[in-house]
């Protein structure tokens, strides 16, 4: 579904990304791992169009994506979530959940009908639908952040660190909307430095360092491969 | 009572065109020149509510657009002698293209940056307004052009009519999709990138509404006072139309109509004061602004109706919340 091959990525001077491939199939959920300052993020960016590939190719469903506007690849089925959620603060649940349809041309009925799919995901959003979106806790902003995504109903969803700054117990339920999202047929691509989270869930695995993709794998023989997690991760002691 | 209160919520828009269309008729000349200047004023404020409220974008250089939609409108009736109607429309044409070219450094910069490009511009206009003698007058300024009507009562109502059917065309902005998006713009141009919010599109057009506005405004301004000079369009006008959006509340159509009124006609009824009233004008102003800045970052004349219970325009955006 997507396809990246040979990206390379470049802020000012300072290379980032080296030559990265990476495919995501369809229906399945693939982790992207790696430690702070790996890449994962700026992969996600240069997918979603925010920042423009040095060279490489993107491809999102057999179409070429790389060089396309933020707004066009949105309309393609392509959705991110950021990292740090970045809802809008100052507008209400159901405002922002109105502008992750911003693309889409719903009919008012179209429109409700997405955003009950949404609030039955998450019945926290529907309690809180006219409160405004910055006084809530990050758990819920997480939330409103995946359902605002999912309004525009993606082909696939792309999650940039769900966990970031969550309590345990509320990772879990992220972590378990997550596969739900999955279940109901959204093709889903997870970054997280959480590795042990993400390898639970995933499919398939990959693990960038340093700008490169360093192991690639079905999610279940990755986590096994001890050794290498520890390496790059610095997983358990 | 409650029945009364839902009726004025709905047709606040026509009760206040209603008192506007019937108060020249208790008014001196004077005091219905101040009227005529508030009206005028609130059809540019407008303009500025889109901008700067809805989109979050800071100018202070509207009393350039001001200036443009003006002059245009002058040098064409005077120069080329063409009708009053076609100038008007060729000056909102023309103030709406050089507005929405000022979207473009918008691009780039945000908050002071812009804020700083914008007051370039309006010092770039003054400053050609004065040096193009031959095509504007220059100090001396520019007069003897036809109104739109002979009869300035006719120029009056048709003005009242203009700013109602722009309240409702902001008003329903404001709920659109397009309003949703200069919104998001406003939160986090980053986030709204990523709905899919064309971003520069919707600067441009913010700019575009809000320049056209302008240029009509000055249209208006040129009929009401039958002269020009670029002592009209200085950037301390350009001050006090981001001071009537603020006090407007940002984000309300009925406040910033009635703001824009006040703060026009507040300097004349201070006048008994004499030497003293641009001192207690300025002290009114921040008493105001301190008295409502209820809760929100958001003061404005919204918070008064709060008082009264009011629900005017759509401040659901703006305040509420707080039980998180």
């Amino acid at each position: 579904m997507l396809k990246i091959c040979d990206l390379t990525v470049a802020y000012s001077v300072a290379p980032v990304l080296h030559s990265v491939n990476l495919e995501v199939p369809e229906g399945k959920i693939v982790a992207l791992l790696g430690a702070n300052g790996a890449g994962k993020s700026t992969t996600l960016k240069a997918v979603s169009g925010l920042i423009r590939a040095h060279s490489g190719r993107i491809e999102f469903c057999g179409q070429l994506i790389s060089g396309k506007r933020p707004d066009e690849i949105v309309k393609l089925g392509l959705a991110h979530v950021p990292e740090g959620r970045l809802v809008f603060p100052g507008l209400s649940v159901f405002e922002n959940l109105k502008i992750g349809s911003y693309t889409r041309r719903y009919s008012p009925n179209q429109l409700k009908v997405h955003m009950d799919k949404v609030y039955e995901l998450f019945p926290r959003l529907a309690e809180r639908c006219t409160q405004l979106a910055g006084t809530m806790s990050g758990g819920e902003q997480q939330m409103l952040a995946i359902g605002r995504a999912m309004m525009s109903e993606p082909k696939l969803l792309m999650l940039d660190e769900p966990s970031l700054g969550l309590a345990p117990v509320v990772i879990d339920t992220i972590m378990d909307k997550i596969t739900e999202i999955n279940k109901h047929g959204t093709t889903v691509l997870l970054i997280e430095q959480n590795a042990e989270l993400a390898l639970a869930i995933s499919h398939y695995a990959y693990v960038l360092s340093v700008g490169e993709v360093v192991l690639s794998g079905e999610s279940e023989a990755v986590a096994e491969d001890k050794s290498i997690l520890e390496a790059y991760l610095g997983g358990e002691q | 009572m409650k029945k009364v209160k839902t009726l004025l919520h709905k047709y606040i828009l026509l009760v206040i065109g209603f008192i506007l269309l019937i108060l020249p008729l208790f008014t001196s000349q004077y005091e219905f020149y101040v009227v005529e200047r508030g009206v005028q004023n609130a059809i540019q404020v407008l303009g500025l509510l889109i901008l700067i409220g809805y989109s979050g974008m800071m100018s202070l250089g509207s009393a350039a657009l001001l200036a443009t939609g003006s002059y245009t409108y002058g040098i064409l009736l005077v120069k080329l002698g063409i009708s009053p109607w076609l100038g008007a429309l060729l000056a909102i044409i023309i103030t709406t293209l050089i507005g929405t070219l000022l979207a473009f450094p918008s691009f780039r910069l945000a908050g002071p940056f812009l804020v700083v490009t914008t007051v370039g511009f309006g010092e770039i206009v003054r400053i050609l307004l004065l040096n193009l003698e031959s095509l504007t007058g220059g100090a001396y300024g520019l007069e003897g052009y036809e109104n739109l009507f002979a009869d300035s009562r006719l120029v009056y109502a048709f003005m009242v009519v203009t700013l109602l059917l722009v309240a409702v065309g902001t008003q329903r902005i404001s709920n659109s999709k397009l309003g949703l998006a200069l919104k998001s713009i406003r939160q986090d141009e980053v986030a709204a990138e990523i709905m899919g919010v064309d971003v520069r599109r919707a600067k441009m057009v913010s700019f575009a509404l809000s320049a056209m506005l302008a240029g009509l405004s000055g249209v208006f301004l040129a009929n009401l006072t039958g002269y020009m000079s670029p002592d009209s369009f200085t950037s301390a006008e350009s001050t006090t139309y981001l001071l009537m959006v603020v006090m407007g509340g940002m984000n309300s159509v009925v406040g910033a109509i009635i703001s824009s009124i006040v703060i026009t006609a507040l300097p004349e009824f201070l006048r008994f004061l004499s030497s003293s009233r641009l001192l207690v004008y300025s002290l009114v102003l921040l008493i105001y602004l301190r008295v409502h800045w209820v809760k929100s970052s958001r003061p404005s004349c919204a918070g008064v109706a709060k008082k009264l219970k009011i629900n005017i325009g759509n401040n659901k955006s703006g305040r509420g919340g707080g039980n998180g």
